[in-house]
């Protein structure tokens, strides 16, 4: 897989991307053969998702209550604090909920996917699965796709509660804004289509798609040597990052 | 196996935790808290102006929410928002001369419709229609009343490509809403200063299917709400001509500057300040 040294950047760059779709195809096609995998994709999840959990709903938590406190700040100037609920609501929905979730999984199990494969790679685990006739895409690679694809909205939804609750708990229980207010003027406005099911649901699979064939592609097609599993590690960090906050923006434009 | 089976368990319970988590934000945080699962039943209520009335605003009697705004759609041959209102099947015995008035919930608060309860003793149908309403006011209008400016305005509209002359737009901008009875009709294409007449030139693109405006029709720059964006506003008029592509309005009513309404308001005391400030008030002079 590893491709001939291009100088050229670009012709790089676009060689990496052409290469990662074809790995997607690949992995899409490899996802019925995968299925006798199950147990390994459902110790994929435990590993991406349910041990995400702690990370995700702290950040989680921080972000909504520096919303809070910075909304507050900010309406207060034009006596509006009672709209406090409503931006904090959409603001985690539709940008800081999916984005954040996404950086954040990039860099707890995107990197240690990148790494695990690559060292499996690098010490010819893969090369053995082959030999024993242990399809390496369909054990290795799919049930970590899947896994992740799976947890990213699951971990979003988790984080916008969590967001929420921080939102609240520094609004209304310290700052003092009314209760009522607070949740009645986040229902008025939010709605489910627009905000929850575009934002949590629509960008959240995106991003949980494309971090997860970064992640995998990089430890798959990383070069055998110590220093090749480094770089790919950082890779998925750099490439993902880059990925989600473009791909945000794009899928704003067209969610909107 | 007991390995196998605490994160097959732990997995488990982090699947129900994110659902758990999506369906509560869902179902508590949106505006799907506030919808009635129950039966509900449809008026239709025409108004002159709907502001910013959104579909799936409340609909209240005395302040408690009995149903939504369900469609709202202009008229082009009368020129009214035609509003229709899907009300909770428990609130049934509305009188059918009661009155629905669009309200603003606070300063800047979103609007909603208000009824309120007249004599008759007979109840709304499914169907039926609130005869009696009261449009949403702009603030422009109200503060055009307070201060006897008339109101309406004085330039005159076209249509697909109509100008307008102001004497100031304000801060409308391209792309700025054109709207009737407050439905947007079309946008602003384009906004210049015209160097001679020394005023400024709006082009009004307004939509095809809305070609039976009155050639006396006026156009206003009004602000949505207190701090909102600037819009074109259009006044039918009585004329049996419609505007064409091309026509100029010539009834114009410019954008209301806070600072000079401040001023007539501190100066309208003294009678010759006054003399100066009824000059300046029809702003959209000839």
């Amino acid at each position: 897989m590893s491709a001939r040294p291009q100088r050229n950047v670009i012709l790089n760059a676009l060689a990496q991307i052409g290469e990662a779709g074809l790995f997607g195809l690949t992995l899409l096609a490899a996802v019925p053969r995968s299925l006798r995998y199950l147990r390994e994709t459902v110790r994929q999840l435990w590993f991406v998702g349910a041990m995400s959990l702690t990370i995700i709903m702290v950040c989680g938590l921080f972000v909504g209550m520096v919303l809070g406190l910075q909304l507050y700040y900010v309406l207060s100037i034009f006596g509006g604090t009672a709209a406090s609920g409503t931006v904090v609501a959409i603001a985690i929905y539709r940008e800081l909920g999916p984005v954040v979730t996404a950086l954040l999984f990039a860099g707890r199990a995107g990197t240690s996917i990148t790494a695990e494969i690559g060292l499996m790679r690098a010490t010819d685990q893969l090369a053995a699965m082959e030999m024993m006739a242990v399809d390496p895409i369909a054990y290795v690679a799919v049930p970590r796709y899947l896994a992740g694809l799976i947890a990213m909205p699951l971990l979003c939804a988790v984080f916008c509660a969590l967001g929420i609750f921080g939102g609240h708990l520094v609004g209304v229980t310290w700052l003092g804004i009314d209760n009522g207010t607070f949740w009645s003027n986040m229902t008025a406005t939010v709605d489910v289509w627009k905000d929850v099911v575009n934002g949590i649901l629509v960008k959240s699979l995106v991003f949980g798609a494309v971090v997860s064939l970064i992640a995998v592609y990089q430890g798959y097609t990383t070069p055998p040597t110590s220093e090749g599993v480094a770089y790919a590690t950082t890779r998925t960090v750099v490439a993902s990052s880059i990925a989600i906050l473009a791909l945000d923006f794009v899928l704003t434009a067209f969610l909107m | 196996m007991s390995q196998r089976h605490s994160y097959a368990v732990g997995t488990g319970l982090f699947i129900v935790l994110g659902f758990a988590a999506l369906a509560y934000l869902a179902t508590q945080t949106t505006s799907v808290a506030n919808t009635h699962q129950g039966a509900s039943y449809s008026v239709q209520a025409r108004f002159a102006n709907i502001g910013q009335l959104k579909e799936r605003a409340p609909v209240k009697i005395a302040g408690v929410r009995v149903g939504q705004v369900s469609a709202i759609v202009l008229d082009p041959k009368q020129e009214v928002a035609d509003v229709t209102l899907s009300i909770d099947q428990d609130y049934s015995h509305i009188p059918d001369d009661s009155v629905a008035t669009i309200f603003t919930s606070g300063l800047l608060g979103d609007q909603y419709v208000g009824i309120q309860y007249g004599s008759s003793k007979k109840d709304l149908a499914d169907g039926g229609t609130l005869a009696r309403t009261k449009p949403a006011q702009q603030l422009e209008e109200m503060l055009g009343k307070f201060f006897g400016a008339g109101g309406v305005a004085d330039n005159l509209g076209g249509s697909y490509t109509v100008k307008a002359r102001f004497s100031n737009v304000g801060a409308l901008s391209v792309g700025a809403p054109v709207k009737m009875a407050g439905v947007a009709i079309g946008s602003v294409a384009a906004v210049h200063a015209d160097p001679v007449k020394l005023d400024a030139e709006v082009e009004l693109s307004i939509d095809k299917k809305y070609d039976q405006i009155p050639d006396d029709s006026a156009a206003a720059v009004f602000t949505s709400g207190l701090i909102g964006t600037q819009y074109v506003a259009i006044q039918p008029g009585g004329s049996p001509e419609f505007l064409k592509n091309g026509d100029e309005m010539v009834l114009t009513q410019s954008a209301m500057q806070l600072e000079d309404l401040i001023g007539k308001f501190l100066v309208n005391g003294s009678p010759s300040e006054k003399k100066d400030a009824a000059n300046e008030s029809p702003a959209g002079k000839q």
